[in-house]
């Protein structure tokens, strides 16, 4: 390439980048596949343990508090790529040679790649530690007279969270586990270092084939963006379901908000 | 006032009855102490009350008549003393004369038979009205979820609350969600009732409503302990006045004795206030 070609026109080549986007290559379909399923799996597994670290960090039992604090600690102050390459390469050093990520690994019918498998778990165990905060934070802000209530009818610790302290906390808990899911989607692109099909590392592929970098490139961030925008939506709709019975009015809704819309309670809402 | 519930004169008939406590003596406490750090909130507090008495707790704030009463269902631990509720030992065993906190399922079994209302109603934001009530005896109890319902029903009724049954408590006034508490502590057909304050945070047209349900319970023979400045609600129920100062039961009466001679200087001060 001269360099004064560079200078004197763009080079896009548009029925590339339209077939890229728009006729994906069963490469690309399946790298958007193993972005979605590991955003969902490793965001339910962190939602699962940050919450287990929160109650743990809140416990009575110091030895509990320690763990909890110790996890949050570490996993928050390392980074993610760093925890990925320990879970994933070095591992194996530390178990003498048990590879817990082998090539292949089975779950009855289902069979995954080692690499993927190991991507999820990093991913998992680090969004747990970001989840244990925002947890925390959601229980903290609910009425400790809920809990006083809760135990005055005869309810134990586990009743008490489960049906009272957490189904309210969700409501503060909800916005940032959205903004968390978004990150998630995006930040799987990491998995590509340790060799994970995902999109990006589809676009990459589609790169060194064919050097047709910015469109690849661009072509895979629209992707992400188009999760994310999903995404964005559906997080409306929950934190509007989750208002339900906390106020006098219905919260709007994302594109209500955009948009300017107002809806009204069908029944009028309050009641005095 | 349009604002007062057509209440059923039989609130208790809503859950098979007045609630029987299977002894004598509901509550025994006896030399009860409790620091909040240094601070030493109750110094000695001791009482008795009777199965279907009425026993009305007057003070100053900070006097500790919340804190005692929030010590009988385990709310606030204890460091001296012993409080028998039921002629168990509440929150606590006793180990070579020492106190040891009981273990958390226990003291949560204790608590069913305790009812509380609290000045905040702290009713459950995420439920409706009967939503609320039917709670505890269904997950606590293990009461069949349309039994539970058939008696939430019934206990909403006679507080003057059937249209509200699908209303959350942010669609309720004050008076209201008290009410709709009341109901809901009923419900685990508690053996004693006790109201911290339970119309401190009530527009003032609203109290009334709330001391009705509660003056109709004490007429049925509910074994109440009520913390409130309400002195009309306790010369028409109460059974016994109790007055705390500093920590401490510093006179003890029926109400007429309140209201006609008060014998310590304290008393007289506070009554002079609040009368």
């Amino acid at each position: 390439m001269q360099p004064d070609a560079l200078v004197a026109a763009i080079q896009f080549d548009p029925d590339f980048f339209l077939k890229f986007v728009f006729q994906p290559s069963p490469a690309l379909i399946g790298g958007l596949a193993i972005t979605i399923y590991a955003s969902v799996i490793a965001q339910a597994a962190g939602v699962v343990l940050g919450t287990l670290s929160a109650l743990a960090g809140m416990a009575r039992n110091p030895l509990l508090r320690a763990i909890s604090g110790v996890y949050v600690w570490f996993f928050r102050g390392t980074p993610l790529l760093v925890q990925m390459f320990i879970v994933y390469f070095g591992t194996p050093y530390l178990l003498g040679g048990i590879d817990l990520f082998p090539r292949d690994v089975i779950f009855g019918v289902v069979s995954l790649r080692g690499a993927v498998l190991a991507g999820i778990v990093a991913l998992s165990i680090n969004e747990g530690a970001y989840m244990s905060e925002i947890v925390r934070a959601g229980i903290m802000s609910v009425d400790p007279g809920q809990t006083e209530a809760a135990k005055s009818l005869g309810m134990t610790y586990r009743l008490t969270m489960s049906r009272i302290v957490l189904p309210q906390a969700l409501r503060v808990i909800v916005p940032p586990l959205g903004n968390e899911f978004n990150n998630m989607l995006k930040t799987t692109s990491l998995m590509s270092i340790i060799a994970v099909e995902e999109m990006f590392r589809v676009a990459q592929a589609a790169n060194s084939a064919t050097f047709k970098t910015f469109e690849a490139y661009f072509g895979v961030a629209l992707y992400y963006l188009a999760l994310t925008t999903i995404w964005s939506t559906i997080q409306g709709r929950i934190e509007r379901r989750l208002g339900a019975g906390t106020s006098r009015s219905e919260q709007p809704g994302l594109w209500s908000r955009m948009l300017g819309l107002s809806r009204l309670r069908p029944d009028g809402g309050g009641a005095r | 006032m349009s604002s007062q519930p057509r209440l059923s004169h039989d609130i208790l008939g809503a859950i098979g009855g007045v609630p029987r406590p299977p002894t004598d003596v509901v509550v025994e406490a006896t030399d009860v102490h409790k620091w909040f750090g240094r601070l030493h909130v109750l110094k000695g507090v001791s009482m008795t009350v009777r199965r279907q008495e009425v026993v009305v707790i007057i003070g100053a704030s900070g006097s500790g008549k919340t804190t005692f009463i929030r010590c009988i269902n385990h709310l606030e631990k204890i460091q001296q003393g012993r409080i028998f509720v039921n002629g168990h030992l509440i929150g606590y065993r006793e180990v070579d004369g020492r106190l040891v906190e009981d273990r958390e399922q226990n003291i949560a079994r204790q608590r069913q038979e305790i009812g509380m209302v609290f000045q905040r109603f702290n009713l459950f934001p995420h439920m409706t009205a009967l939503g609320n009530i039917i709670e505890a005896p269904i997950r606590v109890r293990g009461v069949p979820e349309a039994e539970a319902i058939e008696t939430g029903r019934a206990l909403l009724a006679r507080v003057g609350l059937s249209a509200k049954e699908n209303a959350y408590p942010a669609q309720l006034s004050g008076g209201q969600q008290q009410r709709v508490a009341i109901a809901r502590a009923l419900a685990m057909k508690p053996a004693l009732m006790l109201f911290d304050e339970p119309t401190s945070a009530l527009d003032p047209e609203m109290i009334g409503e709330v001391l009705e349900v509660m003056k109709e319970l004490a007429r049925e023979g509910m074994t109440m302990i009520v913390v409130t400045h309400e002195m009309g609600f306790a010369r028409e129920v109460a059974d016994r006045v109790v007055m705390m100062d500093d920590g401490q039961i510093i006179e003890e009466g029926t109400p007429e004795h309140f209201f006609t001679s008060p014998t310590h200087e304290r008393t007289k001060a506070f009554l002079s206030k609040i009368l």
